[in-house]
């Protein structure tokens, strides 16, 4: 197994409070490497790590099987990156950012400005200055300038930022073209879980600067079952009818009038008919995925946090 | 590093800043007319000979580009650090000690440029304009023009290098306004004109200071590597 980027035991504090602590990552080559946490858990402080923008005070950095110092200049022109919020030189043009960007990394490709603003849907703005550009469009701006030299590592912090729906969508499957097609390694960061949900391969979670778990998508997947929510006045006896009458045993009464059934082998027709022959009042019935909302609120919670 | 100063110059639009440059020439000429021209005037500013007049102007042009030089450096160094472009800067797989380097020679040598060419159009303007209306009566002779010509090549050296000393103040904060209310103390020190006596023309003076001027660029470039960009 390859990996593109692997950190040991990172770790960076100011002035001596830990914002990120003995995290290690393990990021394979090609795939798309989820960082989820909350506000100022310290995803950004890895980011900039990883770019050299900020020094660790202990731990490794190891990227492309290289390690890391403050001279490691080879190694950054293999990457593509965002960090925080865009920033471009706001009296310049669109075109002229990229061009700049282009010149500083030594990339040659003419053609490539033209595409990269085409995958992020700017054609016909790139001649107006960027300052009289929407947040949302500077921010695809800036996914045209990380991804315009065809890096083989995306570093993304927070990229959906100021997108609305439609760009959110599209910057999802933008994002998983350049994985699949350009084979590029992608790391992503976000508070907002369901986002990660959909294209991750593989989750860290982090929490106050530390590393609370390191999973694939198929292991949470598997950890996530399914299973239906009833709204009823009465749970008890519904509880009983589901137990005695409809054999099921799974079942797990969550609120005053919430009652969850996991692994349901009987369809949700045959459930109601039985409930309802019964006599058991219903006000709603959902079929419901556990999310990732819940495995990373579960998380969170075991590592002895109050979310 | 010739490729990363062109970059600069394409980044900040160096050409705004030649067209203001041209507007101070323009601006430093009026006054020295004014100055040689105006009855009063000659009262406080004695343009008996051609050593005054070039003093005279090569104090004015000192002051201004002292204030313009840190304008330059609150707009291509101090601004990149305040509106965190330099997080871009500084990702790109180049030396940032060179980067920096080559934002400080720009500078540098626009000063340095700007100084010699307003001192000669200015001066030449006015011998120009002596021709028809008498101002100074001696005549300008070689050996005149020689020592003035050496006098404003060193002074624009010195000059340009010790206008970085604003940079020191500058970078603390990273406040543009400190960037050049500092420039105008420092254009106070060397400008200064006492009775036709400058500080300036105490050789020691201009040295030291291009030196600090020249220690300010070190130091701003020396930890650039280990510091973190925040």
């Amino acid at each position: 197994m390859t990996y593109t980027v692997r950190t040991k035991q990172l770790t960076r504090a100011y002035n001596g409070k830990e914002a990120v602590s003995n995290v290690n990552l393990n990021i394979r080559q090609g795939e798309i490497y989820g960082l989820l946490g909350p506000n100022g858990a310290g995803k950004t402080t890895v980011m900039k790590m990883l770019t050299n923008l900020v020094k660790p005070t202990a731990g490794e950095i190891e990227i492309f099987g290289k390690k890391l110092t403050p001279h490691s200049y080879h190694l950054l022109g293999r990457m593509g990156t965002i960090i925080e919020n865009p920033i471009f030189y706001e009296r310049l043009t669109a075109r002229e950012n990229l061009e700049l960007h282009c010149e500083y990394m030594g990339y040659y490709n003419k053609q490539s400005i033209a595409e990269a603003l085409e995958l992020v849907s700017l054609k016909g703005v790139e001649g107006k200055p960027v300052k009289d550009f929407s947040l949302g469009m500077k921010q695809r701006l800036n996914i045209a300038r990380a991804i315009l030299t065809k890096p083989e590592l995306l570093i993304l912090d927070e990229p959906i930022n100021g997108l609305d729906p439609v760009g959110i969508k599209e910057f999802r499957d933008l994002f998983k073209m350049l994985c699949k097609q350009y084979g590029i390694t992608i790391l992503i960061s976000t508070h907002i879980l369901a986002e990660i949900e959909l294209i991750a391969d593989t989750i860290a979670v982090m929490n106050e600067g530390k590393l609370l778990q390191e999973v694939s998508m198929e292991h949470i997947a598997q950890q996530t079952a399914e299973y239906i929510e009833l709204t009823t006045p009465s749970t008890q006896k519904a509880a009983y009818v589901l137990e005695n009458y409809l054999n099921l045993t799974n079942i797990r009464i969550t609120g005053e009038a919430e009652l969850r059934i996991y692994d349901c082998p009987i369809p949700q027709s045959e459930l109601m008919k039985g409930l309802v022959l019964h006599e058991v009042e219903l006000e709603a019935v959902h079929q419901k995925k556990g999310s990732l909302e819940d495995y990373f609120l579960s998380i969170l919670n075991g590592g002895g946090t109050i979310a | 590093m010739l490729k990363l100063m062109k970059l600069e110059m394409r980044k900040f639009r160096i050409s705004s800043y030649i067209y203001a440059a041209l507007l101070a020439t323009a601006v430093i000429f009026i006054l020295m007319c004014t100055f040689s021209l105006n009855a009063e005037m000659r009262e406080v500013f004695p343009i008996m000979n051609y050593e005054n007049l070039f003093t005279i102007l090569d104090v004015l042009v000192r002051g201004t580009y002292i204030v313009f030089a840190a304008v330059l450096l609150a707009r291509i160094v101090i601004e990149e650090y305040r509106s965190k472009s330099i997080n871009v800067l500084f990702m790109y797989p180049i030396n940032r000690k060179k980067l920096i380097a080559a934002k400080l020679l720009v500078i540098i040598v626009f000063v340095f440029l700007a100084y010699i060419l307003t001192n000669l159009a200015v001066g030449i303007s006015i011998y120009i304009l002596n021709q028809f209306i008498s101002i100074i009566p001696e005549p300008l002779t070689l050996s005149m023009v020689f020592k003035t010509l050496t006098k404003i090549v060193m002074s624009a050296l010195a000059t340009s290098f010790l206008s970085l000393i604003p940079l020191y103040v500058g970078m603390r904060k990273h406040s543009v306004s400190a960037t050049i209310v500092s420039s105008f103390l420092v254009a106070a020190i060397v400008c200064q004109t006492v009775e036709g006596f400058n500080l300036f023309s105490i050789v020691a003076v201009p040295v030291s200071m291009a030196l600090l001027g020249a220690a300010v660029a070190y130091f701003s470039i020396r930890n650039v590597e280990r510091d973190d960009v925040l």
